[in-house]
C-alpha cells in the first residue's frame, strides 16, 4: 500500500475530527496501518447509553426537598458578573477567582452577598420559622457552597451562629432589636467562641466577663494572650463598609468571685463606620490554605464594658442587684444548652458536604468518560479510563456511598427542623456522627477524584483540587471530627449502661436492633446473599451491637481496675472509633434502605438496590473490624469483596446518569467534564 | 450583565445564550445528526384531503422547498390539517436526498398567529378534552421534529409570528426577521401557558429576559428578536425575493453556505430607544425574582441607578406600567405556569420541554383545577369583550400545591405521556437550533 499523501494523511484528520470516534475505531480495525487520527472529544452524552431510569426523579430523591428553589439560586449565580462567569471552548462556568489576594476575595464574596441579598434570597431566613423555611434555607446554603466555600461560610457565620446565638440564647428583647436588622445585613454579625488555647474545649475558655452592679454593666477582658478569641469569622478586615459591627462572645461569667460557668453576650466591635471600638483590638488571622474569602480575625477585649441587657439569658439571667438566676439548674445541661448554635451548624456542614462530593464524582466521572489510556489490543483504540476495573474500584463506590449520605443529610435536615425538646439529644448524637462521616468521606471523595482525574486535576479551574482545600477544615470546625465521634460512642455507651440498668429494651437512635436475637451470618454466602438487604443490614447491626457490647465491658474492665470513667473511656478509645463508625454507617443505610423501598418497582428501585448494595458492601469490604472480631468469615470477607468488584460492572452503565442526577448545573462543573480538548486548544490561550 | 454585540448568526443559531453560563453540552453533535429511524414515513405525501393541501403550499427548485402557510384570513393559524400536512412533509424531505433545504413563509401579513385554538377549544367543549389532547400531540411532535431536524430550515418571518407561529420556526437553525415582524408568545392572556417548546428558546434568551417575553406577551420587533437572538437575520422585507432566489439555488445543506447566502442579504440594523431590550437591567433585577409575586413587586418598587435620570423615569416608568398591566390582565395561575416551565426547561432538552408542554396542557384541557383557558379563548378570541373573569383571580390565591398538579402525569387509565418519535439515540435530546 502506498503511503498516504500529506493532504490525503491531513484529510482524514480532518475526518476524523468531524465523524468522532466511532468512525475511527472503524477504520483501525479495518486498515489497522492507518496513522492515528488526532484524539478527539466524544460527549459521554452520546457516546453512553441512554438513561435505564428515570434521572429527574432520582434528582428529586437524592435533593430531597427544594429543587425548583435550588436551580433559582443556580441561575442567579450564573447569571450574575459577580460570580466570574468564564468562557472556556463552547461552555461557560462560574467559580471564584482563588488567584486574587485574599483582601480582593473577601470584598468579592461580600458584594455577591449583597447581591443575593438584594434578590431575596435570604428572605425568611431568620424570620420565618417553619420547618419549611428551615428545609428552605439548608437547600439555598448548599447551592451557594457549590459556588464558594468561603460565601457560604460567611453566610453561615451571620445566619447560623450570630443568628442562631441570638435566636437560641436570646430573649424577646433581643429578638426584637436584632433579628429584623441582622436579616438584611443591617447589622452584621460574628461568632467569638473559639480562643487560641481552647477549641473543643468551650468550658475550658479564659475569656472573662464580671458583672459590675453599680453601672449595671458587665466588664469583659482577656486576661492572657491565650485567651485571644481566634478564627473568628467575619472578625477581620474586609473593607470598611463590610465590616462585621458586633459579635457575639462566649466567656466565663464571674458573679462576686463565683464562676457561673460559659455565657453568651453580645458587644458592638465596631461603629457604624466601620471603625474599631475603645478597647477592643483585632487582628487578622492571615493566609490559610482554603476560605480565604472568609475574613477570620483575632481579638482580645481590654475590659469593654457592655450593658446587662447584652446578655443573652434564655438560659441564665443576672437581674439588676446582681443576683444570678437560671430556669437549668444542672451546669452540665446549662453549658449544652449554650452550645444549641453551634447544632444547626453541623447540620449544614454535613449536608454541605454531600453536595461537594457530587461535584468532585461529576467531574472525575464525566472525565472518566472522555479520557482514554492506553490501548489493550496492539492498534487498537485506547480505553476508557472508567472502562479501567480498577479505575470503577475507585469511584463507583464512593458515587454509592455519596447517594446513601444523601439520603442521610436529608434525614438530618429534617430531624434538625422538626426537633422537639426531647429530640434534642438525637439531634446531637446524629449530627455528630453524620457531620463527621460525610465530611470525611468529602475529603476521601475529592483525593480520589483528584487523583483520578490525573494532573488535570491539580488545575484550579478544574475545581476538585482546589476544593480540597477550601473544605478541608470542614473536619475540625464546628466540632473536631475524632472528638464528636468519641462524643458519639459515649452517648451509645449511656444508652447501653441505662437500657442494661433498668432492664429496658433499647429505644431511638436505630438501636432496637439490640433487642431482637444475634443475627447469624452464614459462612459462605452467595452472591444473591451479598445483595440482599436482610444480609446487609444483618452484617452491620452485628458489628454495632457486638461493638457496643466490647466498648461497654472494656470500660468497666477498666474502671473494675481503678481507672475513672473519664480515664477508663480515654483508654478505649479504639473500640470507641469503630463503634462510632459502625453507628454511623449502620444509621446510613437503614436511612437509605427506606428510601428504596418507598419507591414502587422499578428501574430506579432497581439502581437503588444496587447502589445500596454497593454501599453495604463496601462498608463491609473497607473496615477491618469485620474480619477482626469475626463478623464475617474470610471466605465471607473475600465474596463481599468480590461482590464489590461485580457491583462495579453492574453500575458502570449507570455511571453517567447517576452523576446527572446529583443536579449539579454544568456552569458549576469544569472544562474537563466536557470538552477538555477545545477548553485547551491554542485557539482559546487568549481566552484564559 | 454582559451583553454580546448582536450576535454572529451561525454561533447564535447553534447556541442561543452566547452570554449565558449554560453550556450546550451537544453543540458539536449537530452535524452528526440524525437518522428518522421511526415509521412514520407511512404518511403520504400529499397529505389527506384537498383542503389540506391547499392550507400547506409546496413549491420548490431542484434542491430547496418552500412550504407556505396559506390560510391568509385566519392569519394562518395553524389548523390540524395543516399541522398533519407540515408533518408528512417534513418527514419525507428528511429522506429525500433531492431536498437540501427547506423554507417556510406565510402568505399574506402573517407568518402564523399561532396553533387554531379556537376550533380546538370547540371540539373539546363539543366532547371528548381527547379530541384537544390529540390536537397538541401532533403539534409538539411537529415542534421535535423541526428542532432535530437534519436539514436546515430558513423560517421568513414577514409578519406576525405569535404561539404556535414561534413553534415551527424558532426551533429551526435560521429565523430571518424583517421591518414587518411582529412577536410574541401571548398565551398567558389567553389563560394558557407559552408552550411549542417555547419553554426551551425562551429560558435559552440573555438574561431573564426569556421569563419577561413568556410572561407579559409583549410584543417584540425584528431587531429585538435579532438581538435576543429569537432571529438569525434581519433581512429588508423588500429584499426577501431576492433572497429566496438565491436560496433556490442552493444546492447543498451546509448551514455555513446557506447563512453566508443569508448574510448578503443581512441588513445592520439597531434597537429602537425604546426598546425593552434596553431595559435589560431592570428585566435581570426583576425577572429574576422567585415568584411572580414577588416580579410584580419589584418592579412596583422604586428601582435603581438607571432611572435617576428625571426624563428617562417618564419613559421607564410607562414601560414598567404597561409590563405590570399586562401581567396583571394575564391568568394568574397561567403566571405560575409560565414561570416554573420556563425554569424548569432551562435544565431540560427539548424533548423533555415538549413532555412537558403535553402535561401542562392536558391538564388545562380537563379543566382540572381552573377553566382559565376556555374563559381566555372566549373573551379574547370568540365573544372579544377582551374581559375574562379568571379562576382564581388573584395571584395568592393560587397555591403552589395547584401548580404541582399541573406538572405531574394525568391520571386517567387511557392517557399517556407525549411520546416522541425516536431520533438519533441522545442526540436528538439535546441537539436543537438554539
Amino acid at each position: 500500500m502506498d503511503p498516504p499523501s500529506s493532504a490525503a494523511r491531513r484529510a482524514s484528520v480532518i475526518a476524523g475530527h468531524l465523524l468522532g470516534p466511532y468512525q475511527s475505531i472503524a477504520n483501525f480495525s479495518s486498515s489497522p496501518v492507518t496513522p492515528s487520527p488526532c484524539l478527539n472529544y466524544s460527549p459521554p452524552d452520546l457516546s453512553e447509553k441512554p438513561p435505564a431510569f428515570d434521572v429527574a426523579a432520582l434528582r428529586r430523591i437524592l435533593d430531597g426537598h427544594h429543587h425548583e428553589a435550588r436551580d433559582w439560586l443556580f441561575h442567579l449565580m450564573e447569571e450574575s458578573p459577580l460570580f466570574c462567569p468564564r468562557r472556556r471552548g463552547e461552555f461557560t462556568f462560574v467559580a471564584p477567582d482563588y488567584n486574587q489576594t485574599k483582601e480582593q476575595q473577601r470584598a468579592a464574596t461580600m458584594r455577591r452577598i449583597e447581591y443575593l441579598l438584594g434578590q431575596g434570597v435570604f428572605q425568611g431566613w431568620f424570620t420565618g420559622s417553619d420547618p419549611e423555611a428551615g428545609m428552605r434555607k439548608l437547600a439555598l446554603f448548599e447551592c451557594i457552597a457549590v459556588f464558594d466555600h468561603s460565601l457560604s461560610i460567611k453566610l453561615g457565620v451571620h445566619y447560623f451562629l450570630w443568628g442562631g446565638a441570638i435566636n437560641f440564647l436570646g430573649t424577646k428583647r433581643h429578638h426584637d432589636k436584632w433579628l429584623n436588622a441582622s436579616e438584611n445585613f443591617q447589622v452584621k454579625g460574628c461568632f467569638a467562641m473559639t480562643e487560641l488555647g481552647h477549641g473543643s474545649n468551650v468550658r475550658g475558655i479564659e475569656t472573662i466577663a464580671t458583672y459590675d452592679i453599680d453601672s449595671g454593666e458587665f466588664v469583659i477582658n482577656t486576661p492572657c494572650e491565650s485567651a485571644q478569641k481566634y478564627w473568628i469569622g467575619g472578625a477581620a478586615n474586609v473593607g470598611k463598609v463590610f465590616h462585621s459591627t458586633h459579635t457575639i462572645i462566649f466567656s466565663q461569667l464571674l458573679i462576686n468571685g463565683t464562676n457561673q460557668g460559659v455565657h453568651a453576650f453580645i458587644a458592638q466591635i465596631r461603629d457604624n463606620e466601620g471603625n474599631i471600638c475603645p478597647n477592643v483590638r483585632i487582628a487578622d488571622c492571615g493566609h490559610k490554605i482554603g476560605l480565604n474569602g472568609v475574613d477570620n480575625g483575632r481579638i482580645w477585649f481590654d475590659n469593654i464594658r457592655i450593658p446587662r441587657e447584652n446578655l443573652l439569658n434564655s438560659v441564665a439571667d443576672v437581674l439588676p442587684d446582681g443576683r444570678y438566676v437560671s430556669s437549668i439548674k444542672d451546669p452540665d445541661q446549662r453549658f449544652a444548652a449554650f452550645l444549641a448554635p453551634l447544632t444547626s451548624g453541623r447540620v449544614n456542614i454535613a449536608a454541605t458536604a454531600v453536595y461537594i462530593s457530587k461535584v468532585g464524582l461529576a467531574i472525575a466521572v464525566r472525565y472518566a468518560l472522555t479520557r482514554r489510556v492506553f490501548s489493550i489490543t496492539a492498534d487498537g483504540p485506547e480505553v476508557l479510563l472508567l472502562d479501567y476495573p480498577a479505575h470503577q474500584r475507585r469511584l463507583l463506590p464512593l458515587v454509592a456511598k455519596t447517594c446513601a449520605m444523601s439520603s442521610a443529610a436529608n434525614f438530618l435536615k429534617r430531624l434538625y427542623v422538626n426537633r422537639t425538646p426531647e429530640s434534642n439529644k438525637s439531634v446531637h448524637i446524629y449530627s455528630s456522627a453524620l457531620k463527621a462521616t460525610l465530611t470525611w468521606n468529602n475529603m476521601r471523595v475529592l483525593q480520589e477524584c483528584r487523583e483520578a482525574c490525573g494532573g488535570q486535576g491539580l488545575k484550579t479551574e478544574n475545581r476538585i483540587g482546589i476544593l480540597k482545600a477550601e473544605f478541608d477544615v470542614q473536619s475540625t470546625f464546628e466540632g473536631d471530627n475524632n472528638v464528636l465521634m468519641q462524643q458519639v460512642s459515649k452517648a451509645l455507651l449511656a444508652e447501653y449502661i441505662a437500657a442494661k440498668k433498668r432492664k429496658h429494651p433499647f429505644r431511638g437512635l436505630g438501636l432496637e436492633h439490640m433487642n431482637d436475637p444475634c443475627p447469624v451470618i452464614e459462612a459462605n454466602p452467595t452472591s444473591s446473599t451479598l445483595r440482599s438487604t436482610e444480609f446487609q443490614l444483618n452484617i452491620i447491626c452485628l458489628r454495632e451491637r457486638d461493638l457496643l457490647t466490647r466498648y461497654a465491658s472494656e470500660v468497666s474492665r477498666f474502671q473494675a481496675d481503678g481507672e475513672s470513667k473519664v480515664n477508663a473511656a480515654l483508654l478505649s478509645y479504639q473500640l470507641a472509633d469503630e463503634l462510632a463508625r459502625a453507628f454511623s454507617e449502620r444509621t446510613i443505610l437503614q436511612i437509605f434502605i427506606k428510601e428504596e423501598t418507598t419507591q414502587s418497582p422499578g428501574r430506579l428501585k432497581d439502581v437503588l438496590g444496587l447502589l445500596r448494595s454497593m454501599y453495604a458492601l463496601t462498608c463491609v469490604e473497607e473496615d477491618a473490624s469485620f474480619l477482626r472480631y469475626g463478623y464475617l468469615s474470610r471466605d465471607g470477607a473475600a465474596a463481599a469483596r468480590r461482590e464489590v468488584s461485580k457491583l462495579c460492572g453492574d453500575l458502570r452503565p449507570h455511571a453517567l446518569s447517576l452523576v446527572n442526577s446529583f443536579g449539579i448545573p454544568d456552569s458549576f462543573l469544569s472544562p474537563i467534564a466536557f470538552d477538555w480538548i477545545e477548553a485547551n486548544s491554542w485557539s482559546t490561550v487568549n481566552d484564559e | 450583565m454582559y451583553r454580546p454585540p448582536v450576535p454572529d448568526p451561525i454561533a447564535s443559531s447553534l447556541c442561543f445564550a452566547s452570554s449565558s453560563c449554560r453550556p450546550n453540552r451537544f453543540l458539536h453533535c449537530l452535524n452528526k445528526l440524525l437518522a428518522f429511524d421511526q415509521g412514520m414515513t407511512s404518511f403520504s405525501q400529499d397529505g389527506g384531503n384537498e383542503a389540506a393541501t391547499d392550507q400547506v403550499l409546496v413549491e420548490g427548485s431542484r434542491f430547496t422547498r418552500i412550504l407556505i402557510l396559506n390560510r391568509p384570513r385566519q392569519l394562518n393559524a395553524l389548523s390540524s390539517q395543516m399541522i398533519m400536512k407540515l408533518l408528512n412533509v417534513f418527514v419525507a424531505y428528511e429522506n429525500d436526498p433531492d431536498v437540501k433545504l427547506l423554507i417556510v413563509k406565510g402568505n399574506g401579513r402573517a407568518f402564523c398567529a399561532g396553533g387554531d385554538v379556537v376550533a380546538v377549544v370547540q371540539s373539546v367543549t363539543e366532547g371528548n378534552w381527547t379530541m384537544g389532547a390529540e390536537y397538541f400531540r401532533n403539534e409538539y411532535t411537529l415542534n421535535y421534529i423541526i428542532a432535530t431536524y437534519s436539514k436546515p430550515q430558513v423560517s421568513i418571518l414577514d409578519g406576525i409570528v405569535m404561539g404556535g407561529g414561534a413553534g415551527v420556526s424558532v426551533h429551526g437553525r435560521f429565523r430571518i426577521a424583517t421591518e414587518k415582524t411582529v412577536f410574541a408568545m401571548p398565551e398567558t392572556s389567553l389563560g394558557l401557558f407559552p408552550d411549542v417548546g417555547a419553554s426551551y428558546f425562551l429560558s435559552r434568551l440573555p438574561g431573564y429576559f426569556g421569563e419577561y417575553v413568556g410572561l407579559t406577551g409583549t410584543r417584540l420587533d425584528g431587531t429585538e428578536m435579532l438581538a435576543s437572538g429569537l432571529a438569525t437575520h434581519f433581512v429588508s422585507s423588500t429584499n426577501l425575493k431576492k433572497l429566496e432566489e438565491s436560496l433556490s439555488k442552493v444546492e447543498t445543506s451546509d448551514p455555513f453556505a446557506i447563512c453566508a447566502c443569508i448574510d448578503q442579504f443581512s441588513k445592520a440594523v439597531s434597537l429602537k430607544a425604546t426598546s425593552s431590550y434596553n431595559r435589560m437591567d431592570v428585566i435581570d433585577k426583576c425577572f429574576s425574582k422567585e415568584t411572580v409575586e414577588a416580579i410584580i413587586v419589584s418592579l412596583t418598587l422604586p428601582i435603581c441607578s438607571c432611572c435617576k435620570e428625571k426624563e428617562a423615569e417618564s419613559v421607564h416608568d410607562e414601560w414598567i406600567m404597561s409590563t405590570i398591566l399586562s401581567m396583571k390582565k394575564a391568568s394568574p395561575i397561567s403566571l405560575k405556569i409560565t414561570l416554573r416551565s420556563i425554569r424548569e426547561a432551562r435544565r431540560q432538552g427539548v424533548d423533555k420541554c415538549l413532555i412537558n408542554d403535553y402535561r401542562l396542557c392536558c391538564h388545562i384541557l380537563r379543566q382540572e383545577a381552573s377553566k382559565d383557558f376556555f374563559e381566555g379563548c372566549r373573551a379574547i378570541l370568540v365573544d372579544k369583550d377582551k374581559n375574562p373573569k379568571w379562576e382564581p383571580s388573584r395571584l395568592d390565591q393560587v397555591d403552589d400545591k395547584v401548580v404541582d398538579r399541573y406538572f405531574v402525569e394525568v391520571r386517567d387509565a387511557n392517557w399517556e405521556d407525549l411520546k416522541l418519535p425516536a431520533r438519533h439515540s441522545l442526540a436528538a435530546k439535546y441537539v436543537s437550533r438554539m
